[in-house]
């Protein structure tokens, strides 16, 4: 056995209590995942499971509704944080010079952020409804007609222009600071140069927050994504499962249909989908730094 | 060229906080406003909504759904913080579990909250904290994790070794020295971590959901039941009175510390 140090001990009881809560949390849970997962299992079954191998998870893949919920979701994450981070992007450097020096307006811009998700989505109920809602109203007196939003046809369009407006803030925000961070003696040496500004932006600016709009547009993928609340607040499943996502699919084959196992192996799939993700993100930078290093 | 700032400030702001202006608009009118003018100019603003709101209980108790939401981010939050702070410091200082721990958590921040849900509805279920604020309290905990642990590693690491080194020389233990010297300098910090936790802990949705049904919703799941209100349509200068309130508490805090929020959001990301 190895000799632990004093340090190294102390480090372990530090590290004790978080430990422990992620294993009654995490791995407890992770466990009867598995179980339930290979098991023909109800609501009145809960207890005794039967196991049955992999026929839940051939279950998933053969329901045409799983391939629909993830293509939703696959669609919802990529649009969602390509026009957020270029949005947020945009505004972060067209604004900069009001933005930095009125620090009020920061907050205005991140009031969305504070507002829950699943709030937002029942307030576009109301922004959105026919009679009571104003924007079909001010639709209709402006141009003479407004959109169904919800149709099925229109949904999808719907949720990503909500999640935008909701989310391009947080796009903004990370912007903003890496922009201002960037020193001003690099624009100005440049500007010495006799660069336009966008010359400038293009080759100098953009090239130094290409980390930041990497992050931001991962984190916001990640959240569009796993989207849930605003869609279910808004539309829930949408009609004809037109605005299920994945998150929805798995909460809906859980408590409508009892199907237990089957929602079990869906989340299952999901999860391993974002450790791969994950893993496949971390591995792609490592290459790219090491690639950088060696040149 | 500033005037054209404003000006796309202006609009941005507008659109982006739509749905807030909206609702707070419709909570001041009556129902009789509501179905003659859906535009955004008042005409006879009243505070007819919020009273009935705040004063009628029999059916859907606001008071509950804003209590439950208060005690279960509350416990969501300082939990987070209580176990996160002596990890971080482990993690700082003596590297233990830099390697393996501090990425996992980070990464929790990633993986979709519904594959966590319904293993715990059965564990819940089995151990009785089903529609519980504790229970409640417990998961929001595992959701303010990885940030809260980011901040407290990002906050340690600015202290200069040297200081607790000097109290190490003086054979202070561990717990003593995070109590007596890293918890005064990095309190601002903790501050910011516990005000952001208890914002996500509050818009919290999905677990609030599916674990709770009468004693323990959250106000996130119950200003949903004021949508589905008696017989007709949706009675919507209530629904905004109680969306309005239920915003209220977040909206607040985030402006409180919003300077700070930037770093805070990030902290995860930049460093996990």
């Amino acid at each position: 056995m190895m000799r632990t140090t004093p340090q190294q001990r102390e480090g372990r009881l530090l590290l004790a209590p978080l430990v422990a809560f992620l294993l009654i949390f995490l791995s407890f849970p992770a466990l009867v995942d598995i179980v339930y997962a290979l098991s023909d299992v109800s609501f009145q079954t809960m207890r005794a499971p039967e196991l049955i191998g992999f026929r839940n998870f051939g279950a998933v893949l053969a329901d045409p509704e799983f391939w629909q919920a993830c293509w939703f979701s696959l669609r919802f994450g990529l649009l969602t944080a390509a026009i957020e981070c270029a949005l947020g992007l945009a505004l972060a450097i067209f604004l900069s010079p009001i933005v930095s020096r009125h620090g009020w307006t920061t907050a205005i811009l991140m009031l969305p952020m504070m507002v829950a998700p699943s709030m937002v989505g029942l307030m576009y109920r109301l922004v959105l409804h026919e009679f009571a809602g104003p924007l079909p109203y001010y639709l209709t007196l402006w141009f003479g007609t407004s959109p169904a939003f919800l149709d099925a046809s229109h949904a999808f369009w719907t949720l990503v222009v909500v999640e935008v407006l909701q989310w391009t803030p947080f796009a903004f925000l990370l912007f903003h600071v890496a922009y201002i961070s960037i020193p001003s003696e690099i624009r100005e040496a440049a500007a010495m140069d006799k660069a336009g500004p966008w010359h400038i932006l293009w080759r100098i600016e953009l090239p130094m927050m290409k980390a930041t709009i990497a992050i931001a547009l991962g984190i916001r993928f990640i959240d569009g994504f796993r989207v849930f609340d605003n869609v279910f607040a808004l539309t829930g499943a949408g009609a004809g499962g037109s605005t299920m996502s994945l998150s929805i699919y798995i909460y809906q084959s859980f408590f409508k249909g009892g199907q237990i196992g089957q929602a079990v192996a869906a989340s299952a799939l999901l999860f391993f989908a974002s450790l791969v993700v994950l893993y496949g993100g971390a591995l792609l930078k490592s290459y790219l730094e090491r690639r950088r290093i060696a040149a | 060229m500033n005037i054209l700032r404003w000006i796309v400030f202006a609009v941005a702001a507008i659109a982006m906080n739509f749905p807030v202006i909206v609702t707070l608009v419709t909570s001041f009118k009556s129902a009789k406003e509501i179905a003659m003018n859906p535009g955004l100019i008042l005409q006879a603003p009243t505070l007819a909504n919020y009273a009935k709101v705040l004063t009628d209980t029999s059916r859907f108790n606001i008071y509950a759904y804003l209590f439950n939401s208060t005690v279960a981010a509350f416990i969501g939050s300082l939990l987070a913080l209580l176990l996160t702070l002596p990890a971080a410091y482990a993690i700082v200082r003596t590297g233990t579990g830099r390697k393996h721990l501090l990425p996992v958590v980070a990464n929790l921040r990633a993986v979709p909250l519904v594959v966590f849900a319904i293993p715990l509805y059965m564990m819940f279920q089995f151990v009785g904290l089903l529609d519980t604020r504790i229970g409640l309290g417990l998961i929001l905990t595992i959701v303010n994790l990885p940030l809260s642990l980011m901040m407290m590693v990002n906050a340690i690491s600015d202290i200069p070794g040297e200081i607790d080194e000097a109290a190490r020389m003086d054979r202070a233990g561990a717990f003593v020295i995070l109590r007596r010297i890293v918890r005064p300098v990095i309190r601002p910090a903790m501050v910011t971590a516990f005000i952001f936790g208890f914002i996500t802990a509050w818009n919290e949705y999905l677990f609030g959901l599916m674990l709770t049904t009468r004693q323990a919703v959250p106000i996130t799941v119950g200003a949903s039941f004021f949508f589905s209100a008696s017989g007709g349509g949706v009675q919507w200068g209530i629904a905004s009175a109680v969306m309005v309130l239920g915003a209220l508490p977040p909206a607040i805090l985030g402006c409180l510390i919003y300077r700070q929020l930037t770093g805070s959001m990030t902290a995860g990301a930049v460093k996990g």
